[in-house]
């Protein structure tokens, strides 16, 4: 026998918690090191602890269990439980993803830490990935992680994006956020009714738009209303006259 | 019945109206050296009138064309032979008063030659094809309006048909988390676990019962939602308090069912839930001046956070439903209130205070008008 499994439980309520703790009562094998009561306490546990296995409740005041996957980056070890939402069980069938339908019972608990522990070779995180960077409806509001704290942003909020080599940074409201993703990935995630890519590295909020400028023959920029002017490309310059 | 045959003051609009077309042909037969200008109109006038009245039968005569899917030969075959048949009326009746007026004033009213009597005929066919035409298009604005009502109707129907279902359908989510509680206290506290069952079915029970009466005394409303606060206490532990000051003239109050419960849940949904330390709900039922408030106030998170997801706006819609709803019971007398403050979120509604007796004899309010 190897080292005990170290999991991590987090859900809002105290009793769902406690029901999670008695089913891992019977895998002496596991042992629990910890419990949230909100999605911001799960991103600084799960980064504090790094547990082998997490029971992460979807709906959850602050931050919803996806978008704890997407703080962290965490991809495998993950069961997740919830009462009811046909969003997330419709993402989780397609994409392979382990669930647990609460109320569950021991032997469906049981099933699904025994597949939890048979997949927790990292490749089985190729579902997540896929669950967490596309999830069907536009983004309302981009998650940005500080080290210890973490920015909610809204993408009403957000001016522009810029690609900036793996960074993205993000402004709004007067600052300069960055965040570790691909620029094609966000723009994908975005509504594209408000936000255009205008530029190989640079997505505008039309929102924010204030004006195009000429600066020279077939050269155009993005002035905004916060006075910060954008570069358009000659492909973004076309778009952007299509919407206009 | 024809309409203006229905209403004499109309008729007699109608019937004037008559007398000036009288007054027309008078003219044209003046002006044509066919007769004096009294003698023209004494000869015009009653066949006027009386024409008036054939005029009218065009009303009947479109009401046997379908508006949809008419067909042109039958309704070109309807209105060119009434407009014949009532030309040749209005031919005869002329003919026959001029000889009457003859043998009356013994001498001839108008002097009319075959010529003058063709264009009579004419004239009188195509007065009644511009009654029929006219008729036709009064009864297409008619059923236009009609369908206009039918259709705004139904729509109120179907709006107070899915109120109803709302009002009526639990949350899926409160269910099943209710559940999973139960679940998790057989074995950590039975008597809870028992306890938190009966206030589950309790609930569900008088969900049912209340949910399709129109109104309940605010004392039913009351003890559902203690029912509610208990499951949800079991569930959020010291994290929810609720405190719920019921003044005792403000019980018998009777209000649309569910209409409090639901401002619970979202002031837990939104507001409790959220907060790390929980926070306390307060409810406030108070009666004065002939009006039921009921006040519900919670603490909110500060950072007001945008929703996860689109479905989160809920909370407005819920909101705009709710006043949409009292404004369609109780008119200008039924009103919703809310604001966000300071950390708190306090919603007010206010309706007249009626009771159980008081609403089935005539309501006070009808008494006033009557005075």
């Amino acid at each position: 026998m190897t080292e005990p499994l170290r999991a991590l439980i987090v859900d809002d309520e105290d009793l769902a918690r406690r029901l999670v703790r008695e089913f891992l009562g019977r895998h002496p094998d596991v042992a629990v090191v910890g419990e949230c009561e909100n999605g911001l306490d799960a991103v600084r546990q799960i980064g504090a602890l790094a547990p082998d296995l997490v029971f992460l409740d979807i709906q959850m005041p602050r931050l919803s269990g996806l978008e704890v996957l997407e703080l962290t980056g965490r991809r495998a070890g993950v069961i997740f439980t919830t009462a009811y939402d046909e969003h997330a069980i419709k993402a989780f069938e397609l994409h392979a993803v382990d669930y647990l339908l609460k109320p569950f019972s021991q032997a469906r608990f049981d099933d699904a830490l025994a597949r939890a522990r048979a997949l927790h070779a990292p490749a089985a995180g190729a579902g997540l990935e896929a669950l967490v960077a596309r999830r069907g409806e536009p983004l309302e509001r981009v998650l940005i992680r500080d080290r210890e704290q973490v920015h909610v942003v809204p993408v009403a909020a957000i001016e522009c994006i810029e690609a900036q080599g793996d960074y993205l940074a993000v402004l709004a409201d007067g600052r300069t956020y960055l965040k570790t993703q691909r620029i094609s990935e966000i723009e994908a995630q975005l509504d594209p009714k408000d936000f255009l890519r205008v530029h190989r590295s640079f997505i505008v909020n039309l929102a924010h738009l204030q004006a195009i400028e000429r600066q020279g023959a077939e050269r155009y920029a993005a002035k905004l209303r916060s006075g910060k002017r954008v570069p358009i490309s000659r492909s973004g310059y076309e778009k952007l006259r299509e919407i206009m | 019945m024809h309409p203006l045959l229905a209403d004499f003051r109309r008729l007699q609009a109608y019937l004037a109206a008559w007398l000036v077309v009288a007054a027309a042909i008078a003219a044209l037969l003046h002006l044509t050296g066919r007769g004096g200008w009294a003698g023209a109109f004494l000869f015009s006038a009653p066949i006027c009138l009386l024409y008036g009245f054939d005029a009218l039968s065009a009303y009947w005569v479109c009401r046997t064309q379908p508006m949809v899917r008419r067909r042109v030969g039958s309704l070109l075959g309807v209105f060119g032979g009434t407009a014949l048949l009532s030309g040749l009326a209005w031919l005869g009746v002329g003919v026959a008063w001029d000889a009457l007026a003859r043998l009356v004033f013994g001498r001839a009213l108008v002097t009319l030659e075959p010529a003058g009597w063709i264009l009579w005929f004419a004239g009188g066919t195509l007065m009644y094809l511009l009654s029929l035409l006219a008729h036709d298009v009064l009864l297409a604005v008619e059923q236009a309006q009609e369908a206009a009502a039918r259709e705004a109707a139904s729509r109120v129907l179907a709006r107070e048909a899915e109120l109803q279902v709302l009002r009526t359908q639990i949350d899926p989510h409160f269910l099943f988390n209710s559940l999973n509680s139960i679940s998790a206290l057989t074995t950590i506290d039975p008597a809870a676990a028992r306890e938190m069952t009966v206030d589950l079915a309790q609930f569900f029970r008088r969900t049912l019962a209340l949910a399709d009466r129109e109104r309940i005394a605010l004392a039913d409303e009351v003890s559902l939602c203690r029912h509610f606060l208990a499951i949800e206490q079991r569930r959020f532990g010291r994290k929810l308090r609720a405190e719920l000051r019921i003044a005792p003239d403000a019980e018998p109050c009777l209000l649309p069912p569910m209409t409090l419960q639901p401002l619970l849940e979202n002031a837990i949904k939104h507001g409790i839930r959220h907060l790390e330390e929980g926070g306390l709900i307060t409810v406030d039922a108070t009666r004065a001046a002939g009006a039921l408030r009921l006040v519900v106030a919670n603490p909110v998170p500060a950072e007001a956070l945008p929703p996860a997801r689109a479905g989160a706006h809920d909370r407005g819609v819920g909101l705009a439903n709710l006043r949409e709803r009292l404004a369609a019971l109780y008119g200008a007398r039924g009103r919703v209130e809310w604001r966000a403050a300071g950390g708190r979120f306090e919603i007010a509604l206010e309706l007249p205070a009626e009771e159980a007796s008081a609403a089935a004899a005539p309501r006070p309010t009808d008494k006033e008008t009557l005075r």
